[in-house]
């Protein structure tokens, strides 16, 4: 398992690397600028914005078809506190991926909180349903995955990528999703069959318990640009910049 | 000698004391944030504004407070980026105009979310020169949950303007730079001009509504 996992790990950062070059990908660098220097940044490369327009026309209509009808009914159901509280259980589940990437970005205060909390949460918060380890004992979040982990290491975003279901994405954090797929234990003790059906399941349930914890978001992103397409593409680029510095 | 100078003290700790405490901090960027925001919802809470008979004179109200700490041009010139230097001067004004007429029609809907249970918080400020970032959060209790608003700062003609908001680890001027250059690599300023003159017909249509 180890092995198929650092080959992963090898096989990622060679392949957005090579996606990343073969594109001329230049994301903006710029920061919270105090200067005149982000005046002068263009706008986001997209290579690919026909297939990834494609994408986004069709989750904007899986959303408003399908998943927020969903959740707007689940949130007539379930009061806000208790969605909180599945939300923080499906985070929860979280925790191999966590671990390993904080781990490996030798991030190991981060790594140890993250175990604390998950086996305090586990238990005293019932399955995860409450934060007990931040109250009790002060453990944070740290909230990394392999995409992270992959700019951590030097490799290049690569272009946008806009997923079907998943949304925004770029090269490097498709590669992430993938192999944080692939840590997940259940992959190794459990059929394939029951694997998809498993984390089909719990994926669909924490997509809509998230949505109905953002029902006004979509709308108010719609209100508030003027290009709604690359008001998410750069919105998703800012906030992997920021989780990356941390 | 000495009466005159026990009666200079005793008009001056006079004064000291009449005069409000945030009085003495009014350059820190924090302070002026805070009294802003404080003097906007005071207006959103006062009786005579309530309701949709006053929505008009509300907004009007509240953007008379606010606009003068925004550096409107900077803003502008931020947004447009690597297409600012080819503006004329008048595109330049026409452009500043429209998108902060744009900014005003798109918030003052939010303006209409606020109730007295929305509770903000002023964080920390962290000066550098002339520059200036401002933390803060807002809590709403409706949805139980915290967002967190940070503006930056440029101290410009004595005055600290406000030259972006970052909402959420998002900077308002970087997404609205993404999306005007999209438009301006693929087709014209003046098209840029017509999607905005669009989207500012939509958000009055739909708020009349």
């Amino acid at each position: 398992m180890i092995r198929r996992l650092l080959m992963a790990v090898v096989i990622s950062i060679i392949g957005s690397e090579i996606a990343a070059r073969s594109v001329h990908a230049q994301m903006g660098a710029a920061h919270q600028d105090q200067d005149e220097a982000g005046a002068a940044q263009s706008e986001i490369a997209d290579p690919w914005e026909p297939f990834n327009q494609s994408m986004f026309t069709f989750n904007l209509k899986l959303d408003e078809y399908a998943l927020k009808p969903a959740a707007t009914g689940f949130s007539k159901i379930l009061p806000v506190g208790a969605r909180q509280s599945l939300g923080r259980f499906f985070k929860n589940l979280g925790i191999v991926e966590r671990f390993a990437n904080n781990l490996l970005q030798g991030k190991l205060v981060g790594a140890g909180q993250e175990v604390g909390r998950f086996a305090v949460n586990t238990t005293i918060g019932v399955v995860g349903l409450f934060d007990v380890a931040d109250p009790l004992f002060g453990w944070k979040e740290s909230p990394e995955d392999f995409g992270q982990t992959l700019a951590v290491y030097g490799a290049s975003s690569g272009p946008y990528l806009m997923l079907p279901f998943y949304g925004p994405s770029t090269v490097r954090d498709t590669v992430g999703l993938a192999v944080d797929s692939a840590m997940n234990p259940m992959n190794y003790l459990l059929s394939t069959v029951q694997v998809i059906a498993i984390r089909g399941g719990l994926t669909l349930g924490n997509a809509i318990n998230y949505r109905s914890l953002n029902l006004e978001l979509f709308e108010d992103v719609d209100r508030y640009s003027v290009d709604l397409y690359g008001a998410v593409q750069d919105g998703y680029l800012q906030r992997r910049e920021r989780a990356i510095k941390e | 000698m000495t009466r005159f100078l026990s009666l200079f003290w005793k008009v001056a700790s006079v004064m000291a004391l009449a005069m409000p405490l945030n009085a003495w901090a009014a350059d820190s960027p924090l302070a002026q944030i805070r009294s802003t925001t404080e003097r906007a919802i005071a207006v959103l809470q006062d009786p005579a504004y309530q309701g949709d008979a006053h929505r008009q004179e509300r907004i009007a109200k509240v953007r008379e407070i606010l606009l003068p700490y925004f550096d409107a041009q900077e803003i502008a010139k931020r947004t447009l980026g690597i297409y600012w230097k080819d503006r004329t001067d008048a595109e330049r004004q026409q452009f500043t105009q429209l998108f902060t007429d744009l900014v005003e029609k798109t918030y003052s809907g939010t303006l209409d979310r606020y109730n007295a249970d929305v509770k903000f918080f002023y964080d920390q400020e962290r000066v550098d020169g002339d520059y200036a970032e401002v933390d803060t959060h807002v809590f709403d209790p409706s949805q139980n949950r915290a967002f967190s608003i940070s503006y930056s700062l440029r101290h410009t003609g004595g005055k600290w303007l406000i030259y972006d908001i970052v909402a959420e680890n998002v900077s308002l001027v970087r997404n609205y730079r993404n999306q005007f250059s999209r438009i301006l690599s693929k087709s014209s300023y003046g098209d840029l001009v017509q999607t905005i003159q669009a989207k500012l017909k939509e958000l009055s249509a739909s708020s009349s509504s």
